[in-house]
């Protein structure tokens, strides 16, 4: 069966939310009340951005805790991998709870400032119909792009495939997709520009 | 598109790519920028080049400065550092009359009328909102830490504030409560491409330092900054003396005076006599455009310091971080963002600190190779104008279709 693949690509602009933590106890109570895409947002980033070595932890709360000393608090909220879930709330609510463990008013030395985002979905000029074309359309892709096929359709349409194992799949080149998806699981410890290598890597071996 | 192919050696074919993509979405919106120097500085610098990258995207861009006498400068000056640092300083009403006159003169002067979106960049124009029209979207770009404001000063400007569409800041940690509109996050960059960035010959680099009488095989330590209180250019020369015990090394410190800046002479006057007859400090006041020789410098510097005690963002970090040197910033603002302490670079907050931290990269050539090249690294995938370029089409994109 054939079916077009159209190449996306997702740009964010962040916002401030207004809510900032300057203790755990704060950052609790903010926890509960920040919209998803602030989640997603401080989840995220460091991969949606590429920022080779900007912090300690992949996602900025594990960062914060780590920073101001909290490192037990730290690498517990490092090891949740955003990547494995399908419903944002259920992430939010494994985060509370582990931080229901902790009770502390200090102040810490800097402030943990919640962002959101927007999101904005555009088409790329990429199509494809044969796998030739899709490793053309990968190879010309933007790590954003890459992002929003491996990520966020996941957890726009609450499928457990990424959109290019799901049409790898249906051209019959199930191997492939299985493959792909099970880098999917890694994206959280990669890099995107590692990962679209070992995409091309898969499409071509 | 000749301005943007010249950036796909380093950002990729991709992103170009990407940058068309949404240029094409907000093509026919014409776009204003506004601020108050068209010479020195890093707002002045990156607008330049902005715009003409958004013309080569086929995006109607253009770039307008404020006029004012030199008591408006002062005032906006004093405005900035308010805004700046909490100094318990009164803001006269004679001073908001010529803030206000000023203004109202521009008003005539400036054509805003003709654009979809207008960028007012910093406190200086910040008045012209009262030109804006109901089709246009303003945004007020605040490339200050504002985040312990003089409250009188803050007030003042709260009340232009909230009447722009958005407001962008280049952290969450700059920006001072009571703002009703978004507000957006959107760090500055740099210009791979600007003469100050580009590669230079060896011959060039040593020529310029020849024509300083600065010794080429000697360690240089260099900070370049505008000659203002603010870069503690004085803390930068208190480390160079402890420095110098250890080791044989000159200190240049480079800033140019802007027409926005009245302190500046001042400033660059307190250091001469601070430093009296030391042969191996340079203290070079260069025309704002010697984009050429900085560069040069930055490329010859050992060790580059930064040593801000309060900074907007300090791209002039990211300057140096993007030649591969290692950076010693002040731990404040935006330099917090770009070095990442003992990776790409250290960050101190005092004199002491800064000698210690230079006395250990000068004795180790493959930290200091090591600590340039994680800087590079960073630089180059997170503040570059591309990127900036792309945050701000996006920025658009929103703000027309919201």
């Amino acid at each position: 069966m054939s079916i077009t693949f159209e190449f996306k690509t997702e740009l964010w602009t962040p916002t401030y939310t207004q809510i900032s933590a300057n203790t755990i106890n704060d950052f609790k109570i903010a926890i509960k009340s920040i919209p998803l895409n602030s989640l997603l947002y401080h989840f995220y980033i460091n991969i949606f951005n590429y920022n080779l070595i900007s912090s300690i932890y992949t996602n900025s709360f594990a960062d914060w805790f780590y920073r101001n000393g909290y490192y037990s608090l730290a690498e517990e909220v490092a090891f949740i991998d955003p990547t494995e879930y399908l419903d944002l709330e259920n992430l939010r609510q494994d985060l509370i709870n582990i931080l229901s463990k902790y009770n502390d008013d200090k102040i810490m030395q800097n402030a943990f400032y919640f962002l959101t985002i927007k999101r904005n979905i555009f088409f790329t000029n990429l199509k494809a119909n044969t796998l030739e074309e899709f490793v053309n359309g990968i190879k010309n892709s933007s790590i954003n792009s890459i992002f929003y096929h491996l990520v966020m359709s996941k957890l726009d349409n609450k499928k457990l495939i990424n959109d290019y194992s799901e049409w790898l799949s249906i051209q019959g080149h199930f191997q492939k997709a299985e493959l792909i998806n099970k880098i999917n699981l890694d994206i959280y410890v990669l890099n995107l520009i590692q990962v679209k290598q070992l995409i091309l890597e898969i499409l071509t071996g | 598109m000749i301005e943007l192919i010249k950036y796909e050696d380093l950002i990729g074919k991709e992103e170009i790519e990407e940058l068309k993509i949404i240029a094409q979405k907000i093509k026919d919106k014409k776009v204003l920028h506004v601020n108050s120097t068209d010479k020195g500085g890093g707002v002045a610098e990156i607008l330049i080049r902005l715009i003409l990258l958004m013309n080569s995207l086929d995006i109607k861009a253009d770039w307008k400065v404020i006029k004012g006498n030199y008591e408006f400068f002062k005032f906006t000056k004093k405005l900035h550092n308010l805004l700046h640092l909490n100094i318990n300083e009164d803001i006269e009403s004679d001073e908001v009359r010529i803030y206000l006159k000023t203004i109202y003169e521009n008003i005539n002067e400036i054509n805003t009328e003709d654009y979809d979106i207008v960028f007012i960049h910093d406190p200086q124009a910040i008045g012209l909102i009262v030109k804006k029209q109901k089709k246009q979207k303003w945004i007020w770009r605040c490339h200050i830490d504002t985040s312990t404001p003089n409250l009188k000063a803050w007030n003042l400007i709260e009340l232009f504030i909230n009447s722009y569409d958005a407001v962008v800041f280049h952290m969450p940690e700059f920006i001072y409560k009571g703002i009703k509109i978004p507000t957006y996050v959107i760090p500055p960059s740099i210009d791979p491409l600007h003469p100050k960035n580009i590669p230079l010959d060896q011959e060039f680099i040593i020529k310029t330092l020849n024509k300083f009488l600065i010794d080429h095989e000697k360690p240089i330590l260099l900070q370049v900054s505008r000659f203002d209180r603010l870069k503690d250019p004085i803390g930068v020369y208190n480390a160079y003396k402890l420095i110098k015990n250890k080791y044989d090394c000159q200190l240049v410190l480079l800033g140019s005076f802007a027409s926005d800046d009245p302190e500046g002479e001042e400033v660059y006057k307190e250091i001469i006599n601070q430093v009296g007859d030391d042969k191996n400090v340079f203290i070079l006041n260069l025309p704002p455009d010697s984009h050429l020789e900085v560069n040069a410098f930055q490329r010859a510097a050992t060790i580059v310091f930064q040593k801000s005690i309060k900074e907007g963002f300090g791209l002039v970090v990211s300057e140096a971080m993007f030649k591969q040197k290692p950076v010693i910033g002040g731990n404040t603002g935006g330099i917090r963002k770009q070095i990442i302490d003992g990776v790409n670079g250290y960050l101190v907050d005092t004199y002491q600190g800064a000698a210690f931290r230079a006395r250990q990269l000068l004795a180790d050539k493959s930290l200091r190779e090591k600590m340039g090249q994680n800087a590079f690294n960073f630089v180059k995938h997170n503040f570059l104008i591309t990127r900036h370029l792309k945050d701000y089409l996006t920025l658009i994109y929103e703000l027309v279709n919201s």
